[in-house]
């Protein structure tokens, strides 16, 4: 199955991928990335390669195949 | 299972703060063009306010006129260079104040030209002002600290309804704040560009998009705001689509 891989170098910490996961396979953390941001972790077990997250993130964090 | 991966036109980030529509806006602009096969000849047309950050995104050609001149800018692109795809991807500032003049001009002439308008209810790069035709009543902004009071800065106005007059080819307002809101938004956006390359006449889509910086939401929260308010003074969906008249 098709699961979400992030690029967290991207990410800006806004959370919306957390927010609409229907799987709740994003976790915040609080792990800063290069640019300051506080990243997150895709938990690949829960995930079901739905793609929301790769369509409400604003820096294209997500990679889904 | 299908697969999830960013245009190739995207090469590299943009300088929006976390959680903009505008990095949303600007993929849905790039898959729509890239799925029509229309990438190799592109001329993007962005504001000096957020929008230019486009600039350093997107593998497109570029021009940034003068703040709030982009429909008129584009108009003259799309003259001397009918073959290029071009486009507007703007805010409402822009759009709708400075600039109104430009867009309604754009929709009388019917250039076939798609516009891209990111109506966040604020100005956005400068700070945070109040937009006299997108705050909503109530919300404060640098430039209304008790909020919009109708009685001294008017009402909010749906601009679409005034296009809607002039005989264009497509206006469609969308909004970010779901995924089945954002694919349909990605339907209006690509229907702009397939409407410009069957040469059809004006196409503006405009997007009802958080600024969480200046809104002084999260992210989240600035979503909920269109879900919930936003939404219910500017409706989405289809207002003009003149269909096969040219
Ligand atoms: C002629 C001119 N007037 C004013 C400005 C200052 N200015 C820059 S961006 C902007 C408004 C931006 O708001 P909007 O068009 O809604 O775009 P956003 O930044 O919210 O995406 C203004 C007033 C300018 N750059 N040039
Ligand atoms: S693909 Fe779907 S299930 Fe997997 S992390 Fe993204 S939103 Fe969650
Ligand atoms: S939506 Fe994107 S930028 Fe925002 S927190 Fe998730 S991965 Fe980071
Ligand atoms: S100021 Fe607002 S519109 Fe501009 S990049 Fe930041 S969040 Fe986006």
């Amino acid at each position: 199955m098709a699961k979400a891989k992030a690029n967290t170098d991207l990410c800006k910490g806004c959370r919306l991928c957390v927010a609409n996961c229907p799987r709740k396979a994003i976790t915040a953390l609080e792990t800063v990335n290069k640019k300051g941001y506080e990243i997150i972790e895709v938990n690949e077990e829960l995930c079901i390669g739905c793609g929301i997250c790769y369509k409400v993130c604003p820096d294209y964090v997500f990679t889904v195949e | 299972m299908p697969v999830f991966r960013k245009p190739e036109s995207i090469i590299n980030t943009a300088g929006y703060c976390g959680g903009c529509g505008h990095g949303v806006i600007q993929r849905l602009i790039a898959e729509s063009i890239e799925e029509l096969g229309l990438q190799d000849h592109v001329i993007g047309c962005v504001d000096i306010a957020c929008s230019f950050w486009s600039q350093d995104a997107l593998n497109f050609e570029f021009i940034a006129g003068p703040h709030g001149r982009c429909a008129a800018v584009a108009t003259g692109i799309k003259k001397v260079r009918p073959d290029a795809t071009v486009y507007v991807h703007a805010g409402d500032g822009c759009s709708y104040v400075i600039g109104l003049s430009e867009t309604i001009y754009a929709a009388i002439r019917d250039v076939p030209i798609t516009m891209v308008v990111v109506n966040n209810g604020i100005f956005g790069m400068t700070g945070g002002q109040l937009n006299l035709a997108t705050t909503l009543i109530g919300d404060k902004t640098l430039s209304s600290k008790a909020g919009r009071d109708p009685k001294t800065m008017g009402h909010p106005v749906d601009m679409l309804k005034t296009i809607a007059n002039c005989d264009v080819a497509f206006a469609a307002r969308g909004a970010l704040y779901d995924v089945k809101h954002i694919d349909e938004t990605k339907r209006y956006i690509k229907k702009g560009f397939q409407n410009q390359v069957e040469n059809r006449g004006f196409s503006i889509i405009e997007v009802l998009s958080p600024c969480p910086t200046n809104w002084k939401l999260s992210p989240v929260d600035a979503m909920a705001k269109i879900k919930n308010e936003t939404e219910k003074v500017f409706p989405v969906g289809v207002y003009v689509d003149r269909g096969g008249k040219d």
